[in-house]
This record gives C-alpha cells, sequence and structure tokens, in this order.
C-alpha cells in the first residue's frame, strides 16, 4: 500500500482522484435530482470534439475540451429554452454530432493514438502535473461555489417556480449548474476515460439517495461513496494494471449492489416487521 | 352575512387590458380588473376558461401577450417579494430525500431569519413533523407544508391554485379556515382558485367569473345567482353554505 504512494504518477492519480470524487459526488446529486444524468453522459462524449481539435492543433486537449463542453452545455441550455424539443433529444443529437465531429477531426492524424485511448478509457499514468494544477485550481473554485450556493442551487433543481418565487435567478442557476458540470465531467475524464466518467457523476448520488433520510445526508453520503470507489479503484487498477476508469466505475457497481443489498435485507425487513 | 374587504382604498393587485395567447389560442383575452389590498377573492369558471392562466401571470410566471399587471403599483418583478403560491399540483420525485425543515430552509429570502421556519410550521399546524421526509406526507400535509412555505417570507399576497385538490373531505374545512385566518391575522390578500361555489360563498369577498374573458366580478353572494351559475358553466348548480 505504501509502495503505491512511493510513484509520483500515483500520487497525482490519487489527488486528482480525491479531487474529483468531491466534485463530482457533489454535482451528482443536483443531476440525480434534476433527473439530467444523461447530461453528463452526453457532454463526455461531446468532449471528444474537443480533444480531437486540441490534440490536431499541438494545444492541451484537455483546456480545449473544457472550452468545447462549455460551449455544449450552454448550447444545450438554449435549445431546451428556445425550441419544443426534449432535452435528452438535444443532448442526444448534440453528443453524437460532437463525437461524429471528433471521429472525424481523429482520422486526420495518422498513426495509433495512445492519448485518444487514454482519453477514451481513463489512464492513471496519464494526469500530469500541469493537468492536476489545472483540475485542482478548477474544482475548488467549483466546490465553494456549491458550498456557497448549495441550497439554492438545490431549490432550482426541486422547484422552479418556488425558486422564483424566492427570489432565486433561476436561468443563471441553470447555466451555472450546465457550465459546472460540463467542467467538471471534462475534468474526470483524464481518469475515468470519456465512456465512463459520468458514472461517478451518477452511481454515488443513486447509492446516498437509498439510504440518505435527509438532503444534507445525502449530499454527505454521497461524497464519502465517491471518495471510497474512486481510491478503491484507483489502488486495485494499480494493484492488478487494469485500466483505471473501469475498474473506478465496477468498484461504484459493487458499493452500489451492496447498498441496494443491505437496504432490502436489513433496512427494509426491520421496517415491514 | 356579507363579508367585506379590509384596506379596500389600497390597490394590490391591478390587471390592465391583459391579453394572454399561446402561440394562435387565446387563453384570455381583455381582462381588466383591480384587487383591493386584504380582499379574499376567489377566480371561478369552467375547465379551459383561463383561471390558471391568469393566476400565473399574476405571479409573473406567464407573460402577458397585451396588457400588464401591476402589484401595489409596480411590476411583479419589482414586488416578486410579496407574492406566495401554493401550486395545484406540486410535482415532485417523492423518493427524494429532502425533509419539511430543509424545503422550508430552501426557500427562505435573504434576510428572513430561520426561526420564521417554526413560527410558520406552528401556524400549519406541522411543527412537530419537521423533519419528516416531503415524499412522505399526506395530500392535506403537504399542501399545509406549501402553505407554510407560500407564507414563509411574509408575503403580502398569496395565491393558490385550486389548493383544496389534495385534501380528503374532512381536512378541507380546517384547510379553509387556516386560509380565512390568515387572511384576518396577516391581512394577506388571497386569490384562489376553486371549483367549489359553496367554499367561495362562504369564504371570499369578491369573486372573479371568467371565461376567457372577465364574465363578472364582485360579491359572491349577490352576483352568483343561478343564472350566473348557468352561464358559466352550463347546467343548474345549487350553491349551498356550509
Amino acid at each position: 500500500m505504501i509502495e503505491i504512494l512511493q510513484f509520483p504518477f500515483m500520487q497525482r492519480a490519487l489527488i486528482a482522484g480525491i479531487i474529483l470524487a468531491v466534485l463530482l459526488a457533489f454535482l451528482g446529486v443536483f443531476a440525480v435530482l434534476k433527473r439530467m444524468s444523461f447530461l453528463g453522459d452526453g457532454i463526455a462524449h461531446a468532449s471528444l470534439a474537443g480533444i480531437a481539435i486540441g490534440l490536431l492543433a499541438s494545444l492541451n486537449p484537455l483546456v480545449i475540451a473544457i472550452f468545447y463542453s462549455v460551449i455544449i452545455a450552454l448550447l444545450i441550455y438554449v435549445l431546451e429554452k428556445k425550441t419544443k424539443l426534449s432535452v435528452d433529444a438535444i443532448i442526444g443529437i448534440l453528443f453524437t454530432a460532437s463525437l461524429a465531429l471528433g471521429v472525424v477531426l481523429m482520422s486526420f492524424k495518422s498513426g495509433y493514438q495512445p492519448d485518444l485511448i487514454s482519453f477514451m478509457f481513463g489512464n492513471i499514468l496519464a494526469v500530469s502535473i500541469n493537468d492536476l494544477i489545472l483540475m485542482a485550481s478548477i474544482s475548488v473554485v467549483v466546490i465553494i461555489f456549491l458550498a456557497i450556493f448549495y441550497k439554492k442551487l438545490s431549490l432550482v433543481a426541486f422547484d422552479k417556480e418556488g425558486a422564483y418565487l424566492a427570489g432565486i435567478n433561476v436561468s443563471l442557476f441553470e447555466i451555472l449548474f450546465n457550465v459546472f458540470l460540463a467542467i467538471a465531467i471534462v475534468l474526470g475524464v483524464k481518469i475515468l476515460g470519456i465512456i465512463l466518467v459520468s458514472a461517478l457523476l451518477i452511481i454515488p448520488a443513486s447509492t446516498a439517495k437509498i439510504v440518505s433520510k435527509s438532503f444534507k445526508s445525502l449530499i454527505i453520503l454521497s461524497i464519502i461513496i465517491g471518495e471510497i470507489t474512486v481510491l478503491s479503484g484507483l489502488i486495485l487498477s494499480y494493484v492488478f494494471d487494469l485500466p483505471s476508469g473501469a475498474v473506478i466505475v465496477l468498484c461504484g457497481t459493487v458499493i452500489f449492489i451492496l447498498v441496494v443489498s443491505f437496504y432490502r435485507v436489513f433496512i427494509l425487513k426491520g421496517y415491514n416487521k | 352575512m356579507t363579508r367585506t374587504c379590509p384596506h379596500s382604498e389600497i390597490i394590490a393587485i391591478k390587471v390592465s387590458d391583459l391579453t394572454v395567447r399561446y402561440d394562435s389560442f387565446v387563453a384570455l383575452s381583455g381582462i381588466n380588473l383591480e384587487i383591493s389590498k386584504g380582499c379574499f377573492v376567489s377566480i371561478i369558471g369552467p375547465n379551459g376558461s383561463g383561471k390558471t392562466t391568469l393566476l400565473r401571470s399574476m405571479l409573473g410566471l406567464a407573460n402577458p401577450s397585451i396588457g400588464k399587471i401591476e402589484i401595489f403599483g409596480k411590476s411583479i418583478w419589482d414586488q416578486k417579494k410579496t407574492l406566495g403560491y401554493v401550486p395545484q399540483r406540486f410535482i415532485f420525485d417523492k423518493t427524494f430525500p429532502i425533509t419539511i425543515d430543509e424545503f422550508l430552509k430552501f426557500s427562505l429570502r435573504k434576510g428572513t431569519p430561520v426561526s420564521k421556519i417554526d413560527e410558520k410550521l406552528k401556524e400549519v399546524d406541522m411543527v412537530d413533523k419537521k423533519k419528516k421526509l416531503l415524499g412522505h406526507l399526506s395530500g392535506g400535509q403537504l399542501q399545509r407544508v406549501l402553505i407554510a412555505r407560500a407564507i414563509l417570507n411574509d408575503p403580502q399576497i398569496l395565491f393558490l391554485d385550486e389548493p383544496a385538490s389534495g385534501i380528503d373531505i374532512g381536512g378541507e374545512k380546517s384547510f379553509y379556515d387556516l386560509l380565512d385566518y390568515l387572511n384576518e391575522k396577516y391581512k394577506i390578500t388571497i386569490v384562489m382558485i376553486s371549483h367549489e361555489l359553496d367554499v367561495v360563498a362562504k369564504y371570499a369577498h369578491r369573486v372573479i367569473c371568467l371565461d376567457r374573458k372577465l364574465v363578472c366580478y364582485g360579491d359572491p353572494k349577490t352576483i352568483l345567482d343561478a343564472e350566473m351559475v348557468k352561464r358559466l358553466y352550463g347546467e343548474d348548480v345549487a350553491i349551498h353554505q356550509h
């Protein structure tokens, strides 16, 4: 166990994982509350176009992907308000279009693309010190925002009309949620990969929802489950030399199954007696 | 006994030439009316007559196509803090773990003390249940919590859209008595959509009759006669007072 911490790449991966688990698990509560889990998945897939632009232009793909995903998140918001399309249809259109754009752009780059593979499936070796600084600084800003405004965000997600009458600028908070979700998802792509990153948004919040008895406990439990998921996944992926993203998601799934089983067997049975 | 509006010299709501269209459908046309401060007003009319549209327009939740609405002489946006609202159906994920206490905390306006939560829950007789999950409440309990939320920031006008629809018959009287108490004690102006003409006759100072346009507006005892009811609902309906 101590041996793992001796490697700088593992130290970076663990620090990044700890930060991302807080960020994604916290945001996940609102995504689940808004029934917008698909938004995270859509943005993650759409970020491929940004990554491809970054790789082709020899720019930092993570930074370009953040900008690209923020634009997509804003576009989803605007189209939802201005058209009669449902939000899942809009996400479906934009995410497949961006994914297709990413595939076309990547076809201009010849040869094997290790960067692309690590973005697709996550790679603990891929977290550079610059990536870590970027992740940490952005995450801290978003987490502070969430901690300060979580009550307003909750009411906007739970009851828009009530939020409006409580004097909250509903549109502003909806836009900020989409933007922060897009940023958080892209930050998670390095470790979890495009295909799997949204799991860290959905699984901890959904697991915590089963056993929570208040909104406050939901947030705290979601973050704890997120941390256990990421840390156990990272350690197991190192020990067994497996893709980090996939192992993290499998760890989260096992925790989810255990909690559901425990809840059904012990809590509900006890309640029915 | 005829109930009269207190403080009738102050105009709480002024609706001028209001027309609301949804695409080509005209939901409301040419509405002009004034509601005095402290008045208990009911809106009645058949299904699709524009009752909810009028209420939502007064709250700023529906945009007028023509005309304007003023709250205490100012725009709705400027007076939002004076408004409270109890919707017809509060649709939410009942499995989501949020307590009554948290729900009200989230709804507190800046500057409103947290102590208001207990104060308002006491008013609706729900203070001992504040740690209960919102999804575990009965229809009547939820309506009481929604009223507590609506009056949490001490609004001057309370809007209710068929508020008794989720309450059993036994709970209806105490619910309307609660509204009457709030109207009497705090002089809150109440605007309530109702299909129950006997309730309107008993509690309301004024009644607004709608059928996409203003059909009548005045004292329910005077204007809610058999002819008006037939004109609105197309059938003979007898009004019985409790």
